[in-house]
């Protein structure tokens, strides 16, 4: 005979389990912090009328007010997601600062200036992942992005570019050759993220 | 991880680094109360993960010190009494006289852990999290109350409940106390 608690320890799959791999714990935690930049922004309106609810005194008008966005009689604000290109070394050197990319172990170096940022985007839409659970952002660049694009990427064959969202790079392809006027974002995203990063990179 | 800084908005940058802070602090107790609710490390990762995206839509409902904790765990274990319901449904509707899964090793303790688990498997979310913390992770029964959010009468309820039920399942195959 034996008693649950020990019947429960022999069954503990921690007991014979190493704990999960690393690159995915990094990778919840950075799919943990993007979901704050993407809800930052349309937190900050909800934010300011919970204070007015909960900050003391609460007046009727103060509830209605509260009511009102809370059955959706305010226009949301739809999360923007700051979205750059840079380029980036595979080696530190000066001026250039140090990033993970995504869940890898693998470091860049990224250069200071913006190459193209949320300004030089025409469109940015859903497209079909790896496999139909997962989805990629295609972005597309407006004429001046695609030449910021051509004319820096020219000069940096074989060397990595860096896509942030958020300031979280997310990829950093090596240069084959110079990149024209679009982009593919890919991140193994649901398509509810993937939506939600595409329209967010269209707010102004 | 380094965050880049530069011209991003100080508002996301406060509550990204809250973010990070806390999943630092609570990610790997998570884990293992996941892990012990969950099918697999993958099911019980994805669970963590979804625990802390759902905190980081709600970060100003999350509270500071301590209660932070008792929020995740609360968060945590109703998110997976969904994934639980789902999942009941989807074995009601699947096909027929599957029978009862058996590992291919003979062993029988591999063969007692399978058993001892897919009866944790037949409880209910809060119930297997009550037995779980109590039973695996010690914690007594006034801390299970605050992290669940019940009432410790609650929580020796769950605890008789649960353990008769196991003992049912378990005592049926090979004698438990």
């Amino acid at each position: 005979m034996t008693t649950l608690k020990d019947a429960l320890r022999l069954a503990d799959p921690l007991a014979r389990e190493p704990g999960p791999p690393e690159a995915r714990v990094a990778q919840a935690r950075r799919r943990a912090v993007v979901a704050v930049g993407v809800a930052g922004s349309r937190a900050a309106r909800p934010v300011a009328r919970r204070h007015v609810l909960v900050a003391g005194a609460v007046t009727a008008a103060a509830v209605a007010a509260g009511v009102a966005f809370w059955r959706g009689g305010l226009t949301p604000v739809l999360a923007a997601v700051r979205f750059e290109i840079r380029l980036a070394e595979e080696a530190q050197a000066p001026g250039l600062r140090e990033a993970p990319v995504g869940s890898d172990p693998r470091l860049v170096y990224l250069h200071e200036a913006i190459v193209v940022s949320n300004d030089h985007i025409a469109t940015a839409r859903v497209v079909a992942g790896r496999d139909a659970e997962h989805f990629d952002v295609e972005v597309v660049f407006t004429p001046g992005g695609a030449r910021r694009m051509a004319e820096a990427t020219r000069a940096h064959i074989g060397r990595p570019v860096a896509l942030l969202v958020d300031g979280l790079v997310v990829m950093a392809p090596t240069v084959r050759s110079a990149i024209g006027d679009r982009a593919l974002l890919t991140g193994d995203y649901t398509r509810a993220e993937a939506e939600r990063i595409a329209a967010g990179m269209l707010v102004r | 991880m380094a965050v880049l800084a530069d011209d991003a908005s100080p508002f996301t940058d406060g509550r990204r680094e809250r973010l990070a802070v806390l999943f630092d602090a609570h990610a790997p107790r998570l884990y293992r109360l996941a892990r012990r609710l969950a099918p697999s490390a993958d099911d019980a990762l994805d669970l963590v993960q979804e625990t802390f995206v759902r905190a980081a839509g709600a970060l100003d409902r999350v509270p500071d010190g301590p209660a932070a904790e008792a929020w995740l765990v609360r968060t945590l274990v109703n998110l997976q009494r969904d994934h639980w319901r789902r999942a009941k449904v989807r074995s009601r509707t699947a096909a027929a006289g599957k029978g009862e899964a058996q590992t291919p090793d003979p062993e029988r303790c591999v063969v007692a852990r399978d058993l001892v688990w897919r009866a944790l498997d037949a409880l209910a979310p809060r119930r297997r999290a009550v037995i779980v913390m109590h039973e695996l992770e010690d914690v007594p029964v006034a801390s299970i109350a605050t992290l669940l959010g019940v009432s410790r009468v609650t929580v020796r309820w769950h605890l008789a409940k649960g353990r008769r039920e196991l003992a049912r399942i378990i005592g049926a195959h090979g004698g438990m106390r």
